[in-house]
This record gives C-alpha cells, structure tokens and sequence, in this order.
C-alpha cells in the first residue's frame, strides 16, 4: 500500500490522462482488429476442415464437454477479476488492483494448465497435429488461442513486477488498462471457440 | 448510477469516475446463464439440430456484445475508431467464414 504516496496526484482515468496513454488504447484497438482478422482466417480454416478427419479421431469422439466447461468458468470469471483490477485502479487502489492481476493470471493458468492436460489426452487418443485437416485446423485455432493466454499471463505477470517497483502512475496506468482489454478480448475469442468448435462438435 | 454515489466524499469527477461493479456482475452473470443454457443446449441432444446451431450463435452473440460493450468499455464515449477496428474485423471475418462454408459446401 506504500504506492497512496503516489495515488494522490493522479487523475480520475489515469491511463487516459497522457496523449501517450491515449494513443497506445487507440493503436491497442486497431491492433485487435487485426486479431480479429487472424482468428477469423483460423476459424475460416477449421470450419473448412471440420468434417475432414481422415482415420483420426471425429470431433464428437474426442471433445469432453464438462472440461469444456469448467476452462470456459475459469476464463470468464478471469475476465471478470480484470475489470476488478481496472476499477481498482481507477480508484488509486494500487493493493486491490496488483490483487486482481494476480487472480486473473491465477485463472488464466488453470485455464492452460486444463488445456495442456486435455491437449495431451487427445494426442493419447491419436489426435495429434498432423493427423488430418481436421486436427491440423483444431490445433491451429485452439493453440494460438492457448498461446494468447500463455502470453497474457507473462504480461501481466511482469506488469505486476513493474509496478511493485514504480508504483501505480500515468505512465503505468494506460498499461493495465490495455492488458485488461487484451484478456477481455482472449475471453471473447473463447466464447466463439466454445461456441464453435466444440459445441457445435457436439451437435 | 450516479445517484448512488452522491453521498460519498470527493469531487464531481471522482464521483463521476467512480463506477461500481453492479452492472459489470450484470455482465458476468448474464454471460453464465448464456453459457449455461448452451451447454445444456448440447448435453439434452435430440433437439432439432438447426435450431440447436442457430440458439448457440445467437447465445455467443448476445454474450460477446454485451461483455466488448461494458467489460471493454466500448459503449463509453470516445470509442469511435475501436469500434470501426473491431467492426471491420468482424466484416472480414464473415467474409472469411462465409467463404469457407461455401467452398466445403458446393
């Protein structure tokens, strides 16, 4: 909590108070469109292949619903604990806020650590990436997404460290809020994923 | 949202900015009951396929626009170019799948 001293002087927004702050929420946004794109050229991919399974096992064998759902809960809840963290600091709560990081990339972890385990099952059953168009588009989509998560947790994970040491200012404030948009935008790639990939696998 | 506020101390702008977590657990629970009802879509089975695709769809819609407009902040002012980023990503996007749904098919 010894980062009040600098709490005091900072804006309501603080991330938005510096042209600086502003322009790297602006170029985050445009940089999201373009990942917008990239997930939709992936998504293009597997609904191409879905049906393209070869000898390999089909979507329906493989896909567990109940696991499905409880990465689906870690990732939603991890959305919610970074709005937490945002909120935080627009109160200048830098304590609550390095908190709620801390739980979101708790959350983002069981989330991949789920992944990996359920990764690893399908390869047990025959599923690997090179098995058929369908395996090679699954992999490609639900592992860049998994990448995402990946990175977002080293993110905000440093970011964590950074501002234990400089303490919550108007350079470090427009940092949180963009890593926050990030992992909104990494949940709202999921609800597709789930929705998508294996929901639809199901059906 | 504000009248809630206006007993607490502070200025005008801190008592604007000071949002409460109401409306973002809104979002979060209206986001679980849509996950639910999806799930539970998929786990009945024998349900008429077609309706089945179109209420997942439309239970990931409605999530994800609620969740890019409050969780994301886009519904706030001053969010014109995310919105035309995130837009023209979306076009391109249905573009993309429209293209590989009618190459597979026909």
């Amino acid at each position: 909590m010894s980062a009040h001293e600098h709490a005091g002087a900072l804006p309501p927004e603080p991330e938005k108070a510096t042209l600086e702050g502003r322009n790297k929420i602006l170029g985050f946004w445009l940089f999201l469109g373009a990942e917008t794109v990239l997930f939709g050229t992936l998504f293009s991919a597997y609904l191409a292949f879905r049906n393209s399974t070869l000898d390999g096992p089909k979507p329906e064998e493989l896909f567990q619903l109940p696991m499905t759902f409880i990465m689906t809960v870690a990732l939603l809840v991890s959305s919610l604990t970074s709005v937490f963290a945002v909120q935080a600091m627009h109160r200048h709560k830098t304590g609550p806020m390095l908190g709620w990081m801390a739980v979101t990339i708790a959350l983002g972890a069981v989330f991949l650590g789920l992944e990996i385990y359920e990764f690893n099952e399908y390869a047990h059953e025959g599923h690997r990436f090179t098995t058929s168009a369908f395996s090679s588009a699954f992999y490609s989509l639900v592992g860049f997404h998994g990448g995402h998560v990946a990175f977002g947790i080293l993110w905000i994970g440093l970011l964590i460290l950074q501002i234990l040491r400089k303490g919550l200012t108007v350079v470090t404030a427009p940092k949180v809020y963009v890593s926050a948009i990030y992992w909104h935008f990494i949940d709202v790639v999921w609800v597709f994923i789930f929705t998508v990939v294996y929901l639809m696998g199901k059906v | 949202m504000t009248e809630n506020h206006s007993a607490s101390h502070g200025t005008e702008t801190q008592r604007h900015r000071a949002e409460g977590p109401q409306k973002h657990i809104i979002v979060f629970v209206l986001s679980m009951v849509l996950t639910i009802i999806a799930f539970a879509a998929v786990a009945a089975g024998n349900v008429n396929k077609t309706f089945v695709i179109f209420l997942l769809l439309g239970m990931a819609i409605v999530q994800v626009f609620a969740q890019l407009a409050f969780w994301m902040h886009m519904k706030d002012r001053g969010h014109f170019f995310p919105i035309i980023g995130i837009v023209g990503g979306a076009f391109v996007v249905l573009m993309l799948v429209a293209l590989a749904l009618l190459w597979t098919w026909w």
